[in-house]
């Protein structure tokens, strides 16, 4: 409350100390969402997580350029090139040597792989997957959510019924069911597995990631559709169409922010829980593939499992604490 | 024919999986180092007249209890039935403690190998001269667990009961029903009744007629398959899986499928009949699919508990750590067992590609990528016979004139040779998706082909064991693939468990598709020899296979790492089995 008082003396007094020096500031009605994107340009919290979030997203957009900078790849060598075959950790580098310049992050035991390419190429799995999954999760909740909330009567029942449904089925079990189904299904064409089993993984999350997006819409729609200025949009004539885009889904775009922010680490933290079970994305790196092999090393080799740990920690906290800061920035009865 | 359990070693690295018979023939001292093992094992002798009680053990002491672990992916058995009895793990335990046999192994301390010795019977068999009849005479004074005595009758039933193939398959399925005469038609007492004439008893004295010379019935004796079972009701499979009834040392007290067996004394039990099993240990607890870091962390710890554990699968990784933490309790063992690629016979035809092949096979790499330690636990390998198995010859050269290694430049000659160009010839296999060492294994073979001038097309298999796409004529993937490949383990040392199975047109495990008039021939020929001129046989069968067809590309021999705690008195290793010898193992108090 304090904060949304300050806003608005601010912004609709006149400057009481300098009258007629400049031109008085235009008093300017404000947005709720200019006031939210202010009040969050203030939260230092905020800002660090944006930047963290931000070097995540360079990093998996400039995965390959980074590796190349590096003079690292995901291309498999001879593993006696870089490993103690009989004790299967390398030979240059951590865990028993010091950092090496040629693998900035080691390599891993046993296969040589070089761990900085595989982090880097793991962090754009884990973001596309993650991302699109929300995205595609948010866009199929809000619709059924819409729909539920304004249509109501037996388009509400049906919808809450397969919500209710989707919300019983335990998303675990119905992902290692799928993956045997999958690779019965495609495993004759080992191209096209990878990519059904990468697109596989983002169909199960987001198959399972809208039923909350749907509840929150249809619980924020059956109040809006009661508001006077739908009701004053109905009487009009204005087209359902509109009224839904144009009159209603405004004033959902703070829940839905909110909703993307959060759902997006949990959906990072599902895909890598995936891979961990062996049955996430297939013939291409990700940080779950690097956790569930690292665990073995912990002991011999810790820098292996914590460098995976340390990004899907780091994004995972960033963007939970953006979220949240969103979330504070978009509620009026925030305290500040 | 149905496969039995994977020998677990094989499982976790995943290249390969084993058909999980009996292991044999290996052997070793257990104090062996890695750095110098050596794959020598003392040939199984035969002592025809060992008699109970089983020699003494200095030291041995009574009471305690002692718990073996197997840590995933081994599973243990899921029925007890003694007739469908057929992977290393299973028959370690179950011959070793609770089912007797005809005959049965014992250890030798002095030799450390293992001898051929009388169990329910009074000695090894009477064959005729040509081998197509045995006559054993059962000892009168072996008892149940619950004390009734066992008779010859019983011994026949649960001869007749192992060539149930359908609902008991197990080592009897294939061994009984090919060798017993008339079993390829019979179904086991349960369909066809109990009258089969190639079976018959005359008061403590049993005659198996053969349909072909069998001169190795002594072997097939000491399977629990050959174990008797009592008429009736209470033996009917599958519930009799769950409690069945003892004659060695060990009952059941409790059982779990694929967790748990729990074995208490039997006193019903005399010491003076078995020449082979001492009864020291009040319990053995065998538990099946533990966690591997939890037991190998508990092992090196060397608390309270551990002390009377045996872990029968150390992971590699943690080798060193055991040698630091137990020194010489911790070993490397042989597994007698071998893995091949096996390129399809016809899609595959010429034989200087299957050579190359050979050649583009980046064994130490492979081996490492799916956790096994290159000369320790994997050992490259010549023939198809392992070694120390007789017959075997470790100077046989499988490509005349050529030492196998991996080398790309000789596998791109041997490309040349056949008239393909480098990066023409595609070989396409299959591998397991669902574990990062089978996938990092794939990888480093892929790397090491397309080196060596093929073109790859690997295919990746999450829906199990990768057995079942190469055993599995059917399966969509096994149609894409121009390789399979198999593992192996003999049953007993001989090479007629070993090559036949492997060779034989049509056989299951065969997944190649292997077929040549002249190795068909040979492999019917070889059992007809006079005995002495056997095993030489098979040798020459062996380096003719090898060196005229090339058709498998042996990937190594595979050796296993166990260890056991500071209590465990006596640790000892049946090379047979492949498997801890828990005959003459003691808790020192």
């Amino acid at each position: 409350m304090a904060g949304m008082m300050q806003e608005s003396l601010a912004s609709t007094s006149h400057d009481p100390e300098g009258p007629g020096d400049e031109p008085a500031k235009e008093i300017a009605g404000r947005s709720p969402m200019r006031i939210a994107f202010d009040r969050l340009r203030k939260d230092k919290v905020a800002i660090v997580c944006f930047v963290i979030v931000i070097f995540f997203i360079l990093i998996a957009v400039f995965a390959g350029v980074i590796a190349d900078f590096f003079g690292v790849s995901t291309e498999s060598v001879r593993a006696s090139e870089r490993i103690d075959l009989r004790t299967g950790l390398p030979l240059e580098g951590p865990p028993n040597n010091g950092f090496d310049p040629d693998h900035p992050f080691g390599v891993a035991p046993k296969s040589g792989n070089d761990l900085l390419a595989y982090w880097l190429y793991g962090c754009r799995t884990s973001l596309i997957i993650a991302s699109v999954a929300t995205v595609t999760a948010a866009v199929v909740g809000v619709v059924l959510g819409l729909i539920a909330g304004y249509r109501g009567g037996t388009w509400d029942r049906l919808i809450q019924f397969v919500t209710d449904l989707f919300l019983t089925i335990p998303f675990l079990l119905a992902a290692l069911a799928l993956a045997p189904i999958l690779s019965d299904r495609f495993g004759t064409d080992p191209e096209l597995y990878t990519t059904v089993k990468f697109y596989s993984v983002i169909i199960i999350l987001a198959v399972f990631g809208w039923m909350q997006m749907t509840r929150i819409i249809r619980g924020e729609v059956l109040s809006l559709r009661e508001r006077e200025f739908v009701l004053a949009a109905k009487v009009m004539g204005v087209p359902t169409r509109r009224i839904l885009f144009k009159e209603i889904l405004p004033n959902l775009v703070a829940p839905i922010v909110v909703w993307v922010s959060l759902g997006l680490p949990a959906l990072i933290a599902a895909e890598a829980g995936l891979a961990f079970l062996g049955i996430g994305v297939s013939g291409r790196p990700s940080w779950g593939q690097t956790i569930n092999t690292a665990v073995p090393y912990f002991e011999e080799y810790p820098l292996y499992l914590w460098e995976p740990v340390i990004g899907i920690v780091l994004i995972v906290v960033s963007l939970n604490l953006l979220g949240d800061a969103i979330r504070d920035a978009l509620d009026p009865k925030a305290r500040r | 024919m149905k496969r039995s359990k994977p020998i677990a070693a094989l499982a976790s690295g995943a290249v390969l999986l084993a058909m999980a018979a009996c292991g044999g023939g290996g052997g070793d001292d257990d104090n062996s180092d890695a750095g110098d093992f050596q794959s020598e094992t003392p040939p199984v002798v035969k002592v025809p007249d060992a008699e109970g009680p089983a020699p003494a053990i200095d030291g041995s002491e009574e009471g305690g209890t002692i718990t073996v672990m197997h840590p995933d992916p081994d599973d243990g058995p899921s029925s007890l039935d003694p007739t469908g009895m057929w992977s290393v793990t299973d028959n370690g335990i179950m011959q070793a403690l609770v089912f007797r046999s005809l005959t049965t192994y014992r250890y030798n301390p002095e030799t450390g190998g293992m001898e051929l010795v009388p169990d329910l019977a009074t000695d090894l068999g009477t064959p005729n001269e040509d081998f197509t009849e045995w006559k054993f005479t059962i000892k009168d004074d072996v008892k149940w667990e619950d004390g009734t005595p066992v008779t010859a009758e019983e011994v026949a039933f649960g001869l007749k009961r192992s060539m149930d193939s359908e609902q008991l398959p197990g080592p009897g399925a294939y061994y009984s029903t090919s060798f017993f005469l008339g079993g390829d038609k019979y179904g086991g007492p349960y369909k066809d009744g109990d009258d089969f004439p190639g079976i018959t008893v005359d008061g403590q004295d049993i005659t198996i007629k053969m349909s072909q010379p069998f001169s190795e019935m002594d072997f097939w004796g000491t399977f629990a398959a050959i174990t008797p079972i009592k008429p009736g009701k209470a033996s009917e499979p599958p519930a009799y899986g769950l409690d069945p009834l003892a004659t060695g040392p060990y009952k059941v007290k409790s059982f779990t499928p694929n967790q748990e067996i729990v074995l208490e004394r039997n006193e019903n039990w005399d010491p003076n009949t078995d020449p082979a099993r001492h009864q020291f240990v009040d319990e053995f607890v065998l538990k099946f699919d533990q966690n591997q870091e939890t037991t190998d962390a508990t092992m090196i710890s060397n608390n309270e508990e551990s002390k009377t554990w045996i872990n029968t699968i150390v992971s590699g990784t943690k080798y060193q750590d055991y040698t630091s933490a137990v020194g010489d309790r911790v070993g490397v063992y042989p597994q007698t067992c071998s893995s091949f690629l096996a390129p399809d016979y016809k899609k595959i035809p010429e034989i200087d590609v299957r050579r190359a092949i050979a050649f583009a096979y980046d064994y130490e790499n492979v081996w490492a990528a799916a956790g096994y330690i290159p000369g320790t636990t994997r050992e490259m390998a010549n023939s198809i016979l392992p070694p120390g198995m007789l017959g075997q010859d470790p100077d046989m050269e499988p490509i005349p004139g050529e030492t196998i290694e991996f080398n790309p430049d000789k596998a791109k000659e041997y490309l040349a040779k056949a008239g393909y160009e480098p990066g023409e010839f595609e070989l396409r296999w299959v591998y397991d998706d669902t574990n990062q060492e089978s996938k990092d294994a794939m990888e480093q073979a892929k790397r090491g082909y397309e080196e060596a001038g093929f073109k790859t097309k690997p295919f990746p298999y999450s829906g199990g064991s990768t057995y079942d796409v190469w055993t599995d004529p059917e399966n969509p993937i096994h149609k894409k693939l121009n390789m399979q490949g198999t593992a192996w383990c003999q049953d007993w040392p001989s090479a007629a468990t070993f090559i036949p199975p492997l060779f034989k047109t049509g056989e299951q495990y065969n997944t190649g598709n292997f077929s040549e008039k002249s190795v068909d021939d040979k492999i019917k020929e070889i059992p007809t020899l006079p005995i002495d001129e056997q095993a030489d046989a098979w040798g020459e069968l062996d380096k003719m296979i090898n060196q005229e067809y090339y058709p498998d590309i042996n990937v190594g021999n595979i050796n296993n790492l166990q260890a056991y705690g500071e209590s465990i008195g006596n640790y000892t290793y049946d090379t047979v089995q492949g498997y801890p010898n828990l005959r003459d193992v003691y808790v020192v108090q």
